[in-house]
Order: structure tokens, then sequence, then C-alpha cells
């Protein structure tokens, strides 16, 4: 395949604002040009691709690695080693085929409803005839590959390559294709792992509580102050156990060392703590064998370890202790040996923190702030969920070689090969169902969640770019609480501060911002290395007591939240691992804060930690000078040059706190640190589609967001290729006059989802209030606005275990022999023929069912050979066209038909539009082009804005890009057209301009009445505004009906459109008329009209008869007729059922007088 | 094919149920398709498996109709 350099591949290039080679750079404007080059390598959806190439590359080895021996134990000589495992390119999966094992692309993956998947192998060695056997490429199970990851097939492609692979290029990947389906695995938020948090709350009084997370396990251990007394708790614990108690138990401390450890040389601290020793003593603890004993009895039985078949004898309350402890209770600090003093500092660490936390209730943690919290990423939650499967993979394994051992006479040697391949379908099965499904489900740590995938929301290209930036948070929804819903501090620049949903998920689901990263793991080997080697001023831990840990200036270097080293010199401390980080000798994600509270450096190396870049300033100046982005304009250097040069750095959120942070060049004074890139990247993606957002009152940015993924559009360059099942696009997307710099960054200039409109602000005709447009009519007729629709069908023709298959069927004929009208439109094959016109009740695929599909077909167990019918029909009132026709097969060998119909709408009354800012207005009115006012110059509006829209929403973004645009369009170039965050104010430039070609420079002009002819008696604000159109219209949501389908339990009409339902008259209005008294109608609307039926009853007994008999009675004489709902009916006869007797007393409604 | 195993005659039974049987008694209408991968007209008997002769691709898609359509410019 040759591609040719078609001159495409450059406008994706990131723009450098027209700027020539020999044009001057100012680090003062031009820095932000750093951002279009971080966007090449990281940020939006780069960290999901990092995060699953992480997992793809090193964490499935791993977990392999870990899990990798298989010994029987039966036959002592046989043993089974994983020795490497790899994920190969994504291949088809079809059976029966030559070329089945060819890499497939993702397009064929989603019209033929396959998966994009990957073979993963694994390298084996075993023991057969007492020989080592090497068996390489061993397939083990599919893995879903993410598009865009280093194994898809569209990672590094050109744009040509792309276009070749039915591929849009701007497409930003990071999904799956699960069955066709597009699914995309959101970012969850939690907190920190293995990190002690301190909090102070009712219930519990002041607690410093930690979740230990291994492979192994996860469980979290409390440290709890109450009644002055100090307790730990855990789960495998039956009641909190006194702290001291749990010092001795660790062993090898006097008394005296664990007052040190805990409270150092501090007065207050010991004073506090001392009562403690009492609870030991009172207890009757004294040595560590009592100690442990102690703590055994409470060790909660048929624990995790307690389970082993019964067969490991029963040990004594001092070993289970002691098991608790080293390996249960704080499981991340691992134990080597017996040496339990580090484990004893972590505890002493976290009862320190509450002892400081009662003393100054300032010292809590904060379990909001954006540092305490940590992402999981798609190859996270992958790596757990794959750990799980390989773990009941290599058990089942086991299993089935213990079933071959166990035979007594064995006819061959045992190959593991075969069970590998059997029982590794699991793992596929697994992985696809979770991902399919939602539903994340590791036993290991009781993980069981519910909703973690989504299906890729395609409705504008923005709403995918949404999601793949979209956080979602663990809090449950019904709590009442703002704490975890309101905007952070240490949110700035990590998570946009507009991009949240309205309602229920308010500040729950977030966004990550322009430029934020996500951390992988990167390993603590280097910095442990380093810690110990290269800086002589910090030592480890272990050799220092309590007393020289506590004294001032002594600085504990926690690693990951774990106490490591003592410095002395905490400033020179940070300030080396930092520039051995810029040197480039340590991870650029490996950070370093100082906390002068505690006394504390913290370094941290863990994943999920959410961070951003900063140019670095030293000595009052930036350390980016302009032949840096010279280099950078000229393509020579890359950010990631920068980056091991010290140019610029991530700082994650803790570290941003030991920071001073410039905004501007001009704001840089001798103690700042850093410089911010560029000020409009803590806006997020979606965010950064609004002109002048800063201008806006917030909470309208925050409906824009909402919106602009509302916003009918371009979806993609293959939107066309692509059969989407419901699918909006606009017929004549234009770019925004007015654009940011993100718009570019995103590309949304290349993808939009709007059109320009040229409005007038004025009152007009009445039917503009609440914020209802005006349509100019001639503007529909140019198509303004017009969109069409695209709608899937799909039937998969199925074969059935007794060898029966569905069928397309063919054509029905009436009596004269002509085709039906039903099947008009159907071809020789039974499907639609394309290019045709699809009216409601036509048949689009003529498919046919057989009756029989149970039976076994051997012998006498065979069904009738007839087939019914099950065709799919079009059941929209509107009519439309078939657009597309396809006909493959899908992974089952079954095959698929997929219909594509198409609409075209043009706006009609009640169509939803929205500017960019918030402003949503349905069409009122549409109106003849000369019934619309003009302007001398001729100029007719698009659209005619109510201007009371203004004064409450104070949208003065709207107002300025209305201004902004009409001044880039009088000038015929777009360099005016920027509206970007935080940049000057352009007023009084654009008064300029427009004062230049003719216009007030107040952007209003005179215009004359269309109906009157009169000139309009004030000067019109008027000028391009951008315009999208949304998802909403009317003619998805009209529904109307008389008589109807009903339910059939009860009788009633049927609820919702898609049924034909009915309008529910409910409690609230029913209220209404029993307050007026309209006792006749109610009694239509929640009987006649609804579920009203006519019941034979017995006077006599009260029970219903039948016919005019009454059963009970044995006669006709006292049954009468009633009317009643069918629901009390109902109600009656269920309550008879369950044996619980009604009678119904009759009386007369006009009572005979006797 | 699975479903072509033996099958335990019957006295009355002479069709065997299963996939091996013709099901149509007129004979095989051949359809045209257009191939997604190449765009080469591909014929397809009923019953035959999707694919493109000439190069193989799985996806294929429905000739546009002869009849005449009218659309109502609006």
């Amino acid at each position: 395949m040759t591609v040719l350099d078609d001159g495409f591949e450059a406008l994706l290039e990131p723009f450098y604002n027209g700027k020539k080679l020999t044009d001057p750079i100012s680090t003062k404007e031009d820095k932000y040009q750093l951002l279009p080059a971080f966007l090449k390598v990281k940020g939006l959806v780069k960290q999901h691709i990092d995060s699953y190439n992480y997992f793809i590359n090193q964490e499935i080895k791993d977990i392999v690695k870990a899990n990798r021996l298989i010994k029987s134990d039966q036959e002592e000589s046989f043993w089974l080693e994983f020795t490497d495992i790899r994920v190969g390119k994504p291949t088809r999966n079809d059976y029966s085929d030559v070329v089945s094992r060819s890499e497939v692309n993702p397009m064929e993956c989603r019209l033929r409803d396959m998966t994009y998947a990957a073979d993963v192998v694994v390298d084996i060695v075993y023991i057969r005839d007492r020989h080592k056997i090497r068996h390489n490429n061993v397939l083990l199970c599919r893995i879903p590959v993410m598009l865009k990851s280093a194994k898809c097939c569209l990672s590094g492609a050109s744009n040509s390559e792309m276009e070749v692979m039915n591929e849009c290029p701007l497409d930003p990947g990071g999904y799956f294709i699960i069955g066709g389906t597009e699914k995309v695995i959101l970012i969850q938020e939690q907190l920190s792992k293995n990190r002690v948090i301190v909090e102070a709350d009712e219930k519990m009084g002041v607690h410093a509580s930690v979740t230990s997370s291994t492979h192994e396990r996860k469980s979290k251990t409390y440290v709890i102050l109450k009644k002055e007394r100090i307790t730990l708790a855990h789960n495998i614990l039956m009641e909190p156990i006194p702290i001291v108690i749990v010092f001795k138990a660790l062993g090898g401390l006097t008394d005296c060392e664990i007052m040190e450890l805990v409270a150092g040389g501090d007065a207050r601290y010991q004073d506090d703590f001392l009562i403690n020793f009492d609870e030991a003593t009172k207890a009757g603890v004294y040595t560590q064998q009592q100690a442990l004993e102690y703590v055994g009895q409470r060790v909660k039985m048929g624990g995790p370890r307690g389970r082993q078949f019964g067969s490991a004898p029963r040990r004594s309350h001092a070993e289970e202790g002691l098991d608790a402890l080293a390996n249960i209770i704080i499981a991340h600090v691992t134990i080597q040996g017996l040496e339990f003093y580090p484990k004893a500092i972590y505890i002493a660490m976290m009862v320190r923190r509450v002892l400081m936390a009662s003393h100054n209730p300032k010292l809590v943690d904060d379990r909001d702030f954006v540092g305490n919290k940590r992402l999981e990423l798609a190859g996270q939650l992958l790596s757990l969920l794959f750990e799980d499967l390989f773990k009941g993979f290599v058990s089942n394994l086991k299993m089935n070689m213990e079933n071959f051992f166990k035979k007594p006479n064995r006819t061959s040697a045992y190959d593991p090969v075969g069970p590998i391949k059997g029982q590794g379908a699991f793992i596929t099965q697994g992985l696809n169902r979770a991902i399919q499904s939602g539903n994340w489900t590791v036993k290991r740590f009781n993980m069981n969640r519910a909703g973690v995938t989504h299906v890729l929301s395609r409705l504008s290209y923005i709403a995918a770019l949404g999601m793949m930036t979209r956080i979602s948070s663990q809090f449950e929804k019904t709590r009442k609480v703002s704490g975890p819903r309101a905007l952070q501090m240490s949110q700035w620049g990590m998570l946009c501060t507009s991009d949240t949903p309205e309602g229920e998920a308010c500040g729950l689901v977030k966004n990550l911002a322009l430029m934020t990263h996500i951390t992988t793991d990167v390993g603590d080997e280097a910095v442990k290395e380093w810690i110990h080697g290269v800086d002589s001023g910090a030592e480890a831990i272990e050799n220092f007591s309590g007393t020289e840990m506590h004294t001032a200036g002594a600085y504990i270097v926690h690693l990951n939240g774990t106490p490591f080293a003592l410095t002395h010199s905490p400033k020179r401390f940070a300030a080396r691992f930092r520039t051995l980080r810029r040197r480039g000798w340590l991870s650029p994600f490996a950070s370093i804060h100082i906390n002068s509270h505690f006394s504390a450096i913290h370094i941290a190396t863990d994943e999920g930690r959410i961070c951003r870049p900063y140019i670095i300033v030293q000595n009052g100046r930036s350390k980016l000078k302009p032949e840096h982005l010279r280099l950078l304009q000229l393509g020579k250097a890359s950010f990631d040059d920068f980056l091991t040069h010290g140019i610029v750095e991530y700082l994650d959120v803790n570290e941003e706190n030991d920071t001073l942070v410039a905004l501007y060049e001009h704001d840089i004074v001798p103690a700042t640190t850093h410089l911010e890139i560029e000020p409009f990247t803590i806006l997020g993606a979606v965010a950064g589609l609004i002109p002048f957002p800063h201008h806006n009152q917030s909470p309208r940015n925050t409906y824009q967001c909402a919106m602009g993924k509302q916003a009918i559009g371009a979806i993609a360059y293959n939107q066309f290729n692509r059969i989407d099942t419901l699918l909006y696009t606009l017929v004549y997307p234009q770019r925004p006059m007015v654009i940011t710099k993100t718009i570019q960054l995103v590309h949304y200039d290349k993808l939009p989802a709007g059109q320009n409109a040229t409005v007038v602000v004025m009152s007009y005709s009445g039917y503009d209030i609440e914020d209802a447009l005006v349509l100019n009519k001639a503007s529909l007729d140019r198509g303004f606005g017009r969109c069409q629709v695209f709608r899937k069908y799909t039937a998969e023709l199925q074969s059935y275990p007794n060898g029966r298959r569905d069928r397309m069927g063919g054509v029905a004929k009436d009596e004269d022999g002509l085709v039906i009208d039903k099947h008009a439109i159907l071809d020789e094959d039974g499907m639609a023929m394309v290019g045709e016109r699809v009216f409601s009740g036509n048949t689009m695929l003529k498919k046919e069912t057989p009756v029989d599909k149970g039976t076994t077909g051997i012998g006498t167990d065979r069904g009738p050979d007839d087939f019914s019918d099950a065709s799919l029909n079009y059941k929209i009132a509107d009519a439309a066209y078939i657009d597309k026709v396809m006909i493959s097969t899908n992974e089952r060998d079954h095959p698929v038909i997929k219909v594509q119909t198409r609409q075209t709408r043009r706006p009609e009354l009640g169509d939803k539009f929205s500017s960019r800012h918030g402003q949503k207005g349905v069409v009122g009115i549409i109106v003849d082009q000369e019934d619309m006012p003009f302007a001398d110059s001729g100029l007719v509006p698009d659209i005619i804005m109510n201007p009371h829209g203004f004064p409450s929403r104070m949208t003065v973004g709207k107002l300025f890009e209305c201004l902004t645009g009409k001044a880039s369009i009088v000038h015929g170039r777009p360099e005016h057209g920027f509206g970007d965050a935080f940049r000057s104010h352009p007023v009084e430039e654009m008064g300029k301009v427009l004062v230049e070609h003719g216009f007030s420079w107040e952007g209003k002009d005179y215009f004359t009445s269309g109906i009157t002819g009169e000139p309009l008696e004030c000067y019109i604000y008027n000028g391009p505004i951008y315009y999208q159109r949304l998802k909403h219209m009317v003619q998805d949501k009209m529904h109307s009906r008389a008589r109807g389908p009903r339910a059939i339990l009860t009788r009633q009409p049927t609820e919702g459109r898609s049924r034909d339902g009915g309008l529910r008259l409910g409690e609230m209005e029913r209220d209404c008329l029993i307050a007026y008294g309209a006792s006749q109608l109610l009694l239509e609307r929640l009987m006649y009209s609804s579920d009203v039926t006519q019941i034979d009853i017995c006077q006599k007994c009260g029970l219903f008869g039948y016919k005019g008999y009454c059963q009970t009675c044995k006669s006709t004489r006292e049954v009468t007729q009633m009317n009643m709902p069918y629901a009390a009916k109902l109600l009656v006869q269920e309550l008879v059922s369950m044996n619980v007797g009604v009678r119904l007393e009759l009386e007369d409604t006009f009572p005979h007088e006797k | 094919m699975s479903s072509e195993q033996y099958q335990v005659p019957t006295g009355s039974g002479s069709q065997a149920p299963g996939g091996s049987r013709n099901f149509d008694a007129e004979p095989p209408t051949a359809m045209h398709y257009l191939c997604g991968d190449c765009a080469t007209r591909v014929r397809l008997e009923k019953g035959q498996p999707i694919r493109c002769g000439s190069c193989g691709a799985r996806v294929l898609y429905k000739e546009r109709t002869k009849r005449m359509v009218q659309f109502e410019a609006r």
C-alpha cells in the first residue's frame, strides 16, 4: 500500500497562529505553544491509552510472573511454569477460514458486530517424562484492544492510512469495541490507597484510617481516639484493641520506646498517651506473648485464612495474632522475617497524627482535597480484573491437572496445552462480559461495581470527546452532603471548573482539564536507591529511635505514605530530588512535597495521581527562552525534550502546595518557582468551546457544557461509513466565527456542530417570549439548521441447535398477483431496496424464523417445517429513505443485515436551538423573509432573539461573541475571531474595526421594519452568533391519542409515546378536580375513558357473579350489573386469591321510597 | 458441519431436518451486491457465504434500486 502525502496531514498539525518562521518570538505571547506540543504526547484521552499500554506491556507480565508456577500436589515431579505473556495485534476470530487470523481494523468490527480483540499468548515450560518441555506461543485468551493503543492498528497511522481503514483521523480513540458497540471505561475517582487520612466526626471521635491495598488483599485499619484512649480497629478484629497491646504484640519495644515512638519529647503528647499504658495493665498484658494471645483471641475465625480445607492444624491464639499483625493489619507495610519495627513506626505515626489532630483540630485531613484522591483508569481496572481471572484460571488449570493425575492408569503424559486453551476461554469471556455490562466484580477485594463502562456517546464529536475525559465518583448520589460536590481549590488546573452535570450527579461527575495527566506507576526502586545512595543526609528510618525521629528539625521521608528515611535538611533534600528529576535521572512523574505541620517529606511514585506541567522558574527568570519555542516551531523539539532539559516539569496536586506559580510572565517575583503555561487550560475540552467564558455568569458555562454535547453536527469524517444506531448530522455545518485555541486544539473547527446565524436582538411578534426564537423562513430554505437523522435496524439470521435457521423470505402477493403494499419496497432477497422511500408499516427485512426451534431433530422428535414471520417493519410515522443495506456475518458466523434509514429535517416550530452561552430556546415562529426587519445594507437576520434573555442571565460573553464576530466578518479576516478565556478585553479594538468599515462602534445598526416599512425607533444590536441545533426535535416528541392500545393486566391505556400511550391525569390534576368539585369529569377521566368494565355482582353475598348468575348463592335473583374500574375488579380478585374475602355492599344512588 | 451427522432413519420422515435440506423448491435466486472494500459487483446465491469473490471482504452492501425515486424538494 503506497501512501501519498496529500497535504492533509499538515492541516492536523498543531497550529502556530499563522506565524511565519521569520517572525519574532516572545515567550510572553507564545508560551502557549507548549500546549499543542503537550497535547501531542499527553493529555485528553492519552491517559486512557497510556494506562492501557502500561497494562498490556508491563502489568500483565507482572501478574503472570506473580502466578507463574503451578505444582501438582499428587505428582511431585510435575510442574508448569509460565515464562512469558504477550499480547498480539488485533485479529479476526472467524472459524473455517484460511485468511481468518489476519489483522482486523476497528471499522470492520463495528460493522460486523465483532469484538476488537487481540490474542494473548503465553510461553510455558513443563515436565513430561522427566524432560523439560518448552512450548512457546500457546494461545491463552483474547483481550479487547483499546483503539489507538500500542497494539491497535491505528496507533501511529498517518491520515491516509486511516482513510484506507475507513477511520476518522480526528477520532480520539481510548475506547473498546465489544460486539460492535463502542464502550468507554470511565475514569473512576477514589480515595488514595496506602495513605493515612485523619478525620474527626461525632461518632468515632478523632481517627486515622488507612486502606491497605496489596496484590493479595484490600483492608482498612483504623486508629481511634475515644474517651482519651486510643485503640486499633480492623475488620478482622472482633473489637478495637488498646494501642499499647498492639505495640507490645509487635515486640521488641519497651514502654519507654513506645512512648518515644509516639510522642517523642513533646510533653503534651506524652501526657495524652500515658493513659493507654493503663489499658494494657488492666488487661493483664505485660509481655509480647500475652499481647499476641490477647490479639489472637480477638481475631475473627473463618477469616480469609481459616478456610483452607480444615487440613491445617488449629493454630494457637498467639500464632493467630502474629499472623494477623504480620499479614492482614496494615498489609502494605511488608514484614521481612519477624522484623516488626517498620510496622510499629507506621502505627506510631498514625497514633501521633491522631494525638496531633486532637490537640489542634486544624490538622485533620480533607478527603475532598484532590491530592488525597487517585484516578483509576482503564488499564488499572482491566489489570484488577485480569489478575482475578488469571488466578481463577490457574486454580482451574490445577484442578484439571489434579483430576488427570488422579487416574490410576494414565494412557499418556499430561499435556497442558489443550486445557490452557479451554480454561483460557473463561478469561476472554470474563473480560468481554465486564466491559460489555460495566459490572466489575473482583472477589478478592469484595469489589462489585456497576456502571463502570458506558456506550460511547456519538451524538456529536464533542460528546464523544467529553465522555473520554469524564470522571465518575464513587460517592453515593443520594447522600445530601455538599463536600464532595463542591468545587475544591485544589481542582485548579486539574479538573474543569465548569463541566459538570446539573441535578443529582452535580459535582460528583467531573471532567479533566485540558492539560491534566494521570500518572501510571513509575516504580519506587530508583527513588529508594537514590535516597540511600546519593544523599548522605537521609538515613533509613529503622536506624532511629522515636526520640530521634521527633526531635525538632528531623524530617521523616515518606515513600508512598510509608515512613522510609530520616533527614535533618528537608529543603536541601527536596531541592536535590527535584534537580535529579529535572535532569531525567528520576521519572518526571515522581513527586515530592514537604509538610511542615507533620515534619514530613512525602515522595509519591504511585499511579492515578493527577498532575499537570508547568514552566520552571529559577532565580526569578523563566527557563523557557525564545530559542526553545523556535525549536518547537521548527519541529526540532518535542514536549518531552523540554521535560528532560528541565524547562518544564509535571507537578501533582500535593507538590503544587510547595510552589509559587506565576500566572503571567510579568507576575514573576524572586520567590516564584513556576510559570503557568496557559491560563485557559483550567477549563476542559468541552468548556473550551465557549468564547469569552470569563465574561459569563458561571452557571451559564456549565449549561453550555451540557448542551454542547447535544448539538447536532459532524461526528467524524467517517460518519457515513459507520452505521450508528442513531446518527444526527447537520447538512451545512460551519466553523464558528469566534473560536478559541481550545477549539483548534480539539479540532472542533474541523468537526463543528452549529452554524453562524445573523442575529438581531429585538422583540418581534410576541412569539418570542420565554426564550423562543424567531426564524427567517428563507434561511431555512437555504439550509439553516437542516439536519439528517439516520437510524439503524439490525437483524441477525440465527441458527438453532436442531440445525434449523432463520431465513429471508420472499415478497407476499395478493390474489391479483400484485405485491402487497406492506412489501412494496422489498427486493427479491427480502431486503428493502436502497433509495426507496419507506412509510410507516412497511417491511424492511422479511426475516422468517422456524416454528420448530426446540426439538432435537433426531428420529421422530421433529416439529413442523413451517416458518413464522419475524419481519422488521418501519414504525415511525414520518417516512424515511433507505440509505444503506449492509449484509455480513458476525463472529458466530451468522448473517447480519443492517438497514440504515435517512430522514432530512428542516427546523420547525418547537425545535430546540442554543447559542454557546447556555442560552437555549425553541423556535417560536417562522417568519417570511419579507416580514423580517432589514438593515440599510439589505441585511436580513436569520434569527431574532428577544433582549429579555440578557439581563437576568448576564451572558456578556454572547454580546462579545456577536461584536467580535461582526468585526471579523466585516474585516474579512479570521484573526480577530478569538474569544479565549482570560485574555484581554476585545471591545475597543473591535469597535475600531467596525468604525473603519463604516459600522457603528457599538455594533448597533439602523433597521427598517419589514411589516410597516417604517424605520425602527432605535438602533439594533446585531451580528453573527454561533447557534447549535440541539437533538430535541418536535418530530420525535409529538404525540396524541384518542383511542389506542391498553395494557393487558389492568386494561388501562398504555404509557409512553413509543407504545402510543395515553396522557395521564395524575394525582395532582386529580386533586385539582376534586377541589373544584368536577366529580363527573373525574369519573369520566378516571373510569369511562380508562378501564371501565361491567361486572355482575350478587347483592346478597356481595361477590362477583357471572352472566347474571351467582355461583355462591346458586341463583340469579339478586345479581345486578354495575360499572367499575377494571383495576378495582382486579384488586378484589387478587385479594380473594390470597384468601382475603371481599364483599361489595351495594346501595341505590337514588333510593326508592319504601 | 455438525448437523450433517448420522441420522436415525424413520419410517415416516423421508425428509431429514437440518441445514442440509433445501428449503426452497424454486431454483436458487442470485442477487448482486457491492463489496465494501473493493467496490466490485459480487454475485451471491441464496445460502452462499457472504464474501467478496475478488478481495475476500465480508462486508457487502446492497445495490441502489433500479426503480425511479422522486424526492420532495423541500
